[in-house]
């Protein structure tokens, strides 16, 4: 087996937090902490979790967008984190990023045929007529017509805003993308286009996804393996759908039932989480679940679990495996 | 309509609510109608633009004066047409018979002043309650939507709380006065899945202990399915499907209800093929003639983009019905079934 395109390890990341008029007292907020996984050549990987979980900090740390504060990323085998300048642009011609609001990530007063050739011209690649061309045959890949190029952001819908984020990202041909929540501002219809055009130009380009989503559904269509965060930490990684079908982390199994599924007769499925989100500037001790936690035990208040590597490809981090032998399934 | 028996306690009908833009009005809600029994959800389902919220912001009296009005229709609670009531009579019927909560509790929460207060205000306003008895109220309010250790809570402002937990303020606000009917307009959208399951098990036992109506806006079919007892799906303006919850996600008749289902990954099982639908929604200002749907639609025959289908009912189907010319026509003959 060859080395996955994106490697990951023990990523950290905490935040400087400012409180109160003049921004007085200041605390910190662990955003990641210890967070590894891999991503292979032409491979979808997902990373889900509810707001503050860490999910997008993680996925702009690959890039390099945040820097994060400890750990390591290996982008075929490079070191990201250590690249000089002229290294990371290299590396960010083959990873880059989609956003969420595909609005407020275009700039308003460019064409979006400017948009998509800028990138290009950074980097040098090709003669005008080149970029010129490079950029309609992008616009048509995406499903735009081609006088796309000469027309204003606003003039666009949602939908076909999100296609010209997903161009910008295509323009240097990268291998790998971060998608954080590309399709949950969109309308159910149109989500399910962009769905299919992602999972096209994954298919056509062997691309490879770091795919960031609250939406379980959503994941499960699109990605083959997934992390589960919870307070900035993986709390089960493993292969889809076995990890939807078969949650062992009681988080995984929570965050599964409460996930609206279009069916009345499944309603009862809906089992309630007690309590919330506890503050990432205070988290928990012991296992940052554990308040929430239907099955915690003493043992969860004062130690995180380790990480335990239930199967090849699956692990969990949650006392109820403990490392020597696997506990019967929750 | 309603097939509860009783009377019901809001009725709407031939609801038009239209926008003025570049000096010309366009219906943004077209003749809109439905009968809610008592204790009943009726989910308003759709896409942004269907007019959904605008049908909730037209029935409480909300539409902006701007470039807005509502052109035809009546809002029938307690025998009274809401839409001849004038601001001061209509300011009494709101917050007291009739309520609405929104998305994003932080915007309409007054952040400058503590939660309590606010619950309490509402009942100072339309009942005569003496300030200590209001706050009493208050506070038993906050702790029927289950906010912890309410009494010590009482005080906090709307920025000390969790997006839930200012949900759940507003719904005590919204329910201090026992309102006949609540709208929720996309109230669980801005929150993470596990508090939403919060939120929506309370509206539910809220709805079951109070006796209340609910109307309930949302996009999810998956939250629709969890909380109403019937379903109305909007599309550009128009109610194209009207059913029981169970027959509708059994019985999916209206080509943009059946499409929506297929367009949705799903947590529960593998989609295997995830249909998108081809198209977009048509502007307000370029409606196409007849069935708005038309030309995104499959099934679509000559008569679609000629004439608008009418809401019939679904032939063999109790109580569903759909508005298209080739899954129902006109619905005659239908009813006996």
């Amino acid at each position: 087996m060859t080395a996955p395109l994106l490697e990951v390890e023990n990523l950290s990341k905490s935040f400087q937090v400012r409180q109160g008029f003049l921004g007085g007292s200041a605390g910190r907020v662990l955003a990641l902490s210890d967070v590894s996984f891999s991503v292979e050549a032409g491979e979808a990987f997902g990373l889900v979790g509810e707001s503050g979980c860490g999910k997008s900090t993680a996925g702009r740390s690959v890039l390099r967008l945040v820097e994060p504060d400890g750990g390591r990323v290996r982008f075929k085998g490079e070191d990201v984190l250590t690249a000089g300048a002229a290294q990371l642009r290299q590396l960010r011609r083959e990873m880059q990023i989609v956003f969420q609001d595909p609005y407020s990530s275009l700039n308003p007063r460019r064409t979006i045929g400017q948009t998509l050739a800028e990138p290009m011209a950074v980097h040098g690649l090709g003669s005008a007529s080149e970029i010129a061309s490079r950029v309609r045959a992008v616009l048509t890949e995406v499903g735009l017509p081609s006088d796309a190029a000469q027309k204003y952001p606003h003039e666009f819908s949602g939908g076909q805003r999100q296609r010209i984020g997903i161009a910008r990202a295509l323009v240097l041909q990268p291998e790998l993308i971060v998608a954080d929540e590309p399709v949950s501002a969109l309308d159910v219809s149109i989500q399910a286009q962009i769905l299919v055009l992602l999972r096209g130009l994954q298919e056509r380009r062997n691309l490879s996804f770091v795919f960031i989503s609250h939406d379980l559904g959503v994941v499960r269509h699109f990605c083959r393996k997934v992390a589960v965060m919870y307070l900035g930490r993986i709390v089960e990684k493993g292969p889809v759908p076995a990890i939807f079908n078969e949650p062992l982390h009681p988080y995984t199994r929570a965050l599964r039932n409460a996930s609206p599924v279009p069916d009345p007769k499944a309603k009862v499925a809906m089992a309630k989480l007690e309590g919330e989100v506890a503050s990432a500037m205070a988290p928990p001790t012991g296992c940052h679940f554990h308040p929430r936690c239907p099955r915690a035990m003493d043992i969860c208040k004062q130690v995180y679990p380790s990480w335990v590597q239930v199967s090849k490809d699956r692990g969990v981090a949650c006392h109820l495996f403990p490392a020597s032998g696997v506990a019967t399934a929750p | 309509m309603s097939e509860r028996g009783a009377e019901p306690a809001l009725v709407v009908e031939n609801l038009t609510t239209e926008f003025r833009i570049g000096g010309t009005w366009y219906p943004a809600v077209r003749g809109v109608g439905f009968a809610l029994g008592r204790n009943e959800t009726l989910a308003l389902v759709g896409e942004s633009g269907c007019g959904k919220s605008i049908t909730a912001l037209s029935i409480i009296g909300l539409v902006p004066r701007a470039n807005g009005r509502v052109s035809s229709g009546r809002v029938l609670l307690d025998g009274r047409d809401l839409l001849a009531l004038d601001e001061r009579e209509m300011e009494k019927v709101r917050g007291n018979r009739i309520s609405m909560i929104f998305q994003e509790p932080m915007t309409s929460l007054n952040p400058v002043l503590p939660v309590g207060f606010q619950v309490a205000e509402a009942l100072r306003y339309h009942t005569d309650l003496s300030p200590s008895a209001a706050r009493a109220r208050a506070l038993e309010l906050l702790e029927h939507v289950k906010i912890p250790s309410a009494a010590r809570r009482f005080g906090d402002y709307p920025h000390q709380f969790s997006g839930g937990m200012r949900q759940r303020v507003m719904i005590a606000v919204a329910l201090a006065c026992g309102p006949e009917v609540l709208l929720a307009d996309e109230p669980t959208t801005a929150l993470d899945v596990t508090i939403q399951a919060q939120v929506l098990a309370l509206l539910a036992e809220l709805k079951a202990s109070d006796g209340m109506a609910m109307i309930f806006i949302t996009h999810n079919l998956g939250v629709v399915a969890s909380i109403a007892d019937r379903v109305a799906v909007m599309y550009a303006g128009d109610i194209v499907e009207l059913a029981s919850v169970d027959e509708l996600f059994a019985n999916p008749t209206h080509p943009y209800t059946e499409a929506l289902l297929r367009s949705i990954p799903r947590v529960d099982r593998d989609a295997l093929d995830l249909r998108p639908i081809p198209g977009q929604v048509p502007p307000i200002t370029a409606m196409p003639a007849g069935c708005r749907y038309a030309d995104r639609c499959p099934l679509k025959i000559a008569r679609c983009s000629v004439e608008t289908p009418p809401l019939a009912p679904v032939p063999g189907l109790r109580g569903h019905h759909a508005r298209c010319w080739v899954r129902t026509g006109d619905g005659a003959g239908a009813e006996a079934a």
